[in-house]
């Protein structure tokens, strides 16, 4: 992907703000009472600075009358707290801090001290969000999550999920139901009742057994005997106690079986079927709690249950959880935490990679990545297999040996076989296609910045992109915003075309920093995917590039910080490893959510990272904390109000 | 996360080269009419899309003078049925401020609704409901399918322009503005889906058992429906909106199966020598198709185009959209080269990324070409099946390399039933993509309550005379 990223603002914007309240580092989630003093301030600094500084110098071309761009601030004005408006401060903030806007032809421009006190105001604008876990939606199970749950419920093989399409999930996850996978839900489960249960006038096999029981004697009310397995078959299948409602739904079902002239264990199995196509079971839903007027109530146990077990092992709650849940436990801190430890460490915790580890380390694209096949030949699917896998060895150990996140940048060890050895140049220290644990004694090797998927997936087919690795280090390890260029950036290929012929890749690249448009995001962004060039678009070490050229690895970030090697440059960035850190946990939490973070999110990971940071960055600590986080923990069950009532005098 | 198809492919097709037969041929009312009397075909429509914009220079007709005897380079496949084509340049793209920064997230998503997103809650989909799915409301409740949606990568790009969720660079049919619907990628699937029970269709069975239907099985979603509905009751505004979607999709399998049932009964009676037929005794028998081996693209994108065309011929349903490839990490090595759709349109008129943009377009339009001259072929009614139908080729830019949309590249052909007249090539037509989709619906007589997008007006120009 060309993308020409050309500014970094979310330094400014984010970091530091928790500096600028006046908050100790180490300091726990703010107490709401000093919330509401930084929300109280933040609101008199708007109506005092901010209000009267966009009216000033934004609303003529961005306000009611002229909308430029598509930008206005009117409706911002009024509700300046407003979830919907906080991407806008933020760009706005950048253009002001370039010097974009307003104009240079405009009849008025900020001083020095009224944009900085704009921007300041911008970075702190989230102190205007209302204690909030955000809007919550209930939740379709996602294809592999449905697969583990089949499995789960009824031993069949998770791939009997097959043919549903390929999802997002997490933060983009699009929780849809459309008639296509409706259609295709009721194949599964017809295909899982062929596949679970013994054929009909069969004698039952040991699943039905275990779902139906026997056979209910003559004498008896098969009807009663059909309400047990109801009541049993709805708990496990919709993950919490059923209502009476629900039980009395699928006793229905058995009469129209019954009814029908089917027998009973045929009836039971029509019942199972519509259990399978029930938005109980497609979707995680609340328990039927009792009526509220509260806007924002905690999850119940089971519903906690669920999202824990299906964000650790993506599949439904064992029966550990179950009993935690009934218990009424889960949701106290240390029990939820203990259960965090106990779930991670079981070997099915491999979901959290395979679902969120892959993803944001970007190797689950691998598998289907194009490569120049006369360039590197050596890219078979078993190479891109153990690619994918050394990358979720190193999470997993960093979760389950509960190490520090700078390890996934700093790291003395890695996972290899023989198809991966080669492009490590060991070779001949490694047999066999079994992964194990090797140790490093090359420096410029360990870590994420280094290890060979990560390289390949951030290269073009066939060369390097020092543009796109300097892009997915600031975002996927520092948690940058990049933003994308702005229109109308004028090509490198503009230059003097003879002149630019005679350059290197680096020499070109460079020239964006000729142009100040390009130049403050490439001063960052270049360093970075220059620093890592001795790596070749599959990973190999190289002192050369394609062209025959030595490799020029050196530079500078910002702050006096010179390198000459991808070792160096390394060291400089695992100093970062709070900004790691905080990244790592604000995906999570947005995976988690299966929603983007706004507002009062940026609150509580501004906390949590504080937390994280004083236990030394431990990795369980950082999921145990995303677990037991208010918006986690918690749902808004009624729609938010409007504007809060303050609105209309802060607008004036 | 974002697959590609070379792989995808090679798993879909993998031991799959066979033609496919029909297997509800003898109860699909296949048999001849007995008398004269003749059945007039309905009018569909079908959508096909390729990212990314195209070389306009060698994209666009010449002349309209010239437009039948002087293929432009793109369009050199459909030279045997220009006579069948419509271009009109004129027609400009939906202004995507203040998306600024999302051109491509936002290209094939107000392709088909003429509408941008929600700027307010981008990470979330709201747009409008699309041309194909309002015609879908309209006609697709008379055939098994309301539509059919088609796609040749699975529509997972993880990557997120100017906030905007991702289903917006991969989907261009929205069932509702909140609602995209995902597409089919797999043509074993497709096929079943057109000609096959449901109930009947056991999901990625190997050993290609299927569990046998159920005649309760809409009784018993009659009663989960009634307990959804109760489930609604319970929940918060935006949960029951959820369940609504549930609902909707779950009525939709109804009418399905229903579809199905009558299909059977039609059988019968034509067993009992009463006719239902809906075809004439001239009409071509449907098409076979044959789902080949290898990994070529080409090759599944003509098995795609083919289900198309069987699905329109059997009258399986009237709409259709196919996402010929989606607007991201695309390659086509079938053409020779690796790189990227996507950066080899940022060419900035150089002369081989330029070359290589051209041959992918030229490489998308022949396979709409085999389409439509399929369409062609086949006999239906006084004329031929192209002429009951509207279909459309287009990107949602017109030159990738700087994102403009003034001229959006769009291929016409069929006749509608009459409605329009083709080849022709129309310069200097003024209107925008939402002017040209409600032409297009009311040229199928789909009547429309409000202009679809940012449209102002019909476009008179494409009617026939």
């Amino acid at each position: 992907m060309a993308r020409r990223p050309w500014r970094v603002v979310r330094s400014i914007l984010v970091h530091g703000a928790a500096l600028l309240m006046g908050w100790a580092v180490g300091a726990q989630t703010p107490s709401d009472a000093d919330l509401a003093a930084t929300q109280a301030a933040t609101k008199k600094t708007f109506q005092e600075k901010v209000a009267p500084f966009v009216s000033t110098y934004c609303t003529e071309c961005h306000g009611d009358k002229k909308r430029k761009g598509g930008i206005s601030f009117s409706t911002a004005l009024k509700n300046p707290g407003g979830t919907a408006f906080q991407k806008q401060w933020k760009q706005a903030a950048s253009v002001i801090q370039r010097h974009d806007m307003p104009p240079e032809d405009a009849k008025m421009q900020p001083t020095p001290e009224e944009a900085a006190t704009f921007i300041e105001w911008v970075a702190n604008s989230k102190y205007l969000s209302s204690k909030d876990p955000g809007p919550f939606v209930i939740r379709r199970l996602n294809r592999t999550e449905l697969g583990n749950t089949l499995h789960d419920l009824l031993s069949v093989d998770p791939a009997i999920v097959g043919d549903l399409p390929e999802e997002v999930t997490g933060a983009g996850y699009l929780n849809t139901l459309s008639p296509l996978l409706m259609e295709q839900y009721l194949s599964i489960a017809s295909a899982v009742l062929e596949r679970a249960l013994a054929p009909e006038n069969a004698p039952p096999n040991a699943i039905q057994t275990r779902l139906f029981g026997p056979t209910p004697p003559p004498g008896t009310d098969p009807r009663e005997e059909a309400r047990k397995v109801a009541v049993s078959l709805a708990r496990s299948a919709f993950r919490r106690p059923a209502a009476q409602a629900e039980i009395d739904v699928l006793l229905r079902v058995f009469d129209l079986a019954k009814e029908d002239g089917r027998s009973y264990p045929s009836a039971l199995r029509l019942m199972l079927k519509a259990v399978l196509v029930s938005p109980q079971f497609l979707f995680i839903t609340p328990a039927h709690g009792p009526e509220t007027a509260n806007e924002i109530i905690p999850l119940d146990d089971h519903q906690l249950a669920s999202r824990l077990s299906y964000l650790l092992w993506s599949t439904m709650p064992d029966s550990e959880l179950f009993a935690l849940a009934d218990a009424g436990k889960l949701h106290e801190p240390e029990v939820l935490a203990a259960q965090v430890r106990r779930l991670l460490a079981s070997p099915r915790s491999r979901a959290l990679f395979d679902g969120f580890g892959a993803q944001w380390l970007g190797v689950g694209k691998l598998a289907a990545k194009t490569f120049d096949t006369a360039k590197f030949p050596q890219m078979t699917p078993a190479l891109r297999r153990a690619m994918y896998d050394e990358a979720r060895l190193l999470f997993e150990t960093i979760v389950r040996e509960n190490r520090s996140t700078a390890v996934f940048i700093e790291s003395d060890f890695t996972f290899l076989n023989d198809t991966l050895a080669p492009l490590y140049g060991l070779e001949k220290q490694v047999a066999g296609p079994q992964m194990r644990r090797v140790q490093l004694t090359n420096p410029q090797r360990g870590g994420i910045l280094s290890m060979p998927g990560i390289l390949a997936n951030t290269s073009f087919p066939d060369r390097t992109s020092p543009v796109n690795r300097g892009v997915w280090v600031l975002e996927q390890v520092l948690g940058e915003h990049v933003p994308p260029p702005p229109p109308n950036v004028p090509s490198l290929e503009k230059q003097d075309k003879r002149k630019v012929a005679s350059l290197t890749l680096r020499q070109r690249t460079e020239l964006h920093r000729t142009n100040p448009v390009c130049a403050s995001c490439h001063k960052i962004l270049d360093p970075i995917g220059f620093g890592l060039e001795n790596f070749d678009a599959i990973g190999r070490w190289r002192d050369q590039d394609e062209n025959g050229g030595a490799i020029d690895a050196a530079g500078e970030l910002p702050g006096a910080k010179h390198f000459s090697s991808p070792r160096e440059l390394r060291q400089i960035l695992s100093e970062r490893a709070g900004d790691l850190s905080r990244n790592l946990a604000g995906k999570l939490l947005a995976y988690a959510l299966c929603r983007q973070l706004e507002g009062y999110d940026e609150i509580v990971l501004d906390g949590m990272s504080n937390a994280i940071a004083q236990d030394g960055f431990r990795m369980q600590t950082l999921i145990i904390k995303v677990v037991t986080s208010y918006p986690f923990t918690h749902r808004r069950i009624h729609e938010q109000a409007a504007p809060p009532p303050n609105a209309k005098k802060m607008a004036h | 996360m974002q697959r590609k198809w070379l792989i995808d492919r090679r798993t879909y097709l993998r031991g799959l080269g066979a033609s496919l037969a029909l297997p509800l041929l003898d109860c699909m009312g296949w048999a001849d009419l007995p008398k004269a009397a003749r059945y007039k075909a309905p009018v569909r429509l079908g959508f096909m899309y390729m990212p990314h914009g195209v070389i306009p220079e060698q994209f666009w007709p010449s002349a309209p003078e010239t437009f039948l005897s002087e293929a432009a380079p793109c369009l050199e496949s459909l030279r045997p049925v220009l006579s069948e084509c419509l271009l009109m340049k004129g027609i400009s793209g939906v202004p995507i401020a203040p998306f600024n920064g999302a051109p491509h997230a936002l290209e094939l998503s107000t392709w088909l609704t003429a509408s941008l997103p929600d700027s307010k809650r981008r990470n979330v989909v709201n747009i409008a409901i699309s041309a194909d799915q309002i015609a879908a409301n309209y006609i697709g409740g008379l055939t098994a399918l309301p539509s059919l949606e088609l796609a040749t990568m699975p529509q997972t790009h993880k990557e997120n322009q100017e906030g905007l969720n991702e289903a917006y660079y991969s989907h261009c049919s929205f069932r509702s503005p909140t609602q995209p619907l995902p597409a089919e990628t797999n043509p074993r699937n497709v096929f079943n889906r057109l000609f096959k029970d449901p109930a009947q269709r056991g999901a990625s069975t190997a050993d290609g058992t299927r569990a046998p239907a159920d005649p309760l099985e809409r009784r018993m979603l009659d009663l989960v429906l009634g307990g959804a509905r109760d489930l609604r009751r319970t929940l918060g505004s935006s949960d029951q909106h959820k369940l609504d979607e549930y609902l909707d999709s779950v009525r939709s399998l109804e009418r399905r199966i229903a579809s199905i049932e009558y299909r059977q009964k039609e059988a019968a009676l034509e067993a009992a020598g009463v006719s239902v037929s809906k075809r004439n005794a001239s009409d071509s028998p449907p098409l076979e198709v044959k789902i080949p081996e290898g990994d070529r693209r080409s090759d599944y994108m003509k098995v795609m185009c083919d289900l198309t065309v069987l699905a329109f011929q059997t009258d399986t349903t009237r709409v259709s959209t196919y996402i010929g490839s989606t607007p991201n990490g695309v390659s086509y090595p079938e053409l020779g080269f690796t790189d990227e759709h996507h950066s080899v349109t940022h060419h900035n008129k150089g002369a081989e990324k330029v070359g290589k943009v051209a041959r992918i377009a030229a490489f998308n339009v022949e396979q709409f070409a085999h389409m439509i001259q399929r369409m062609h072929s086949l006999r239906e009614g006084e004329g031929t099946l192209l002429d009951n139908c509207i279909m459309m080729w287009g990107s949602g830019l017109e030159d990738g390399n700087n994102h403009t949309r003034e001229n959006l590249p769009f291929i016409l052909a069929g006749r509608g039933g009459g409605a329009i007249q083709p080849g022709r090539f129309i310069a200097g037509v003024k209107g925008n993509q939402g002017d040209l989709l409600g032409t297009l619906l009311s040229s199928a007589g789909i009547p429309l309550d409000r202009p679809i997008g940012i449209a102002t007006k019909l476009l008179p120009e494409i009617n026939a005379a």
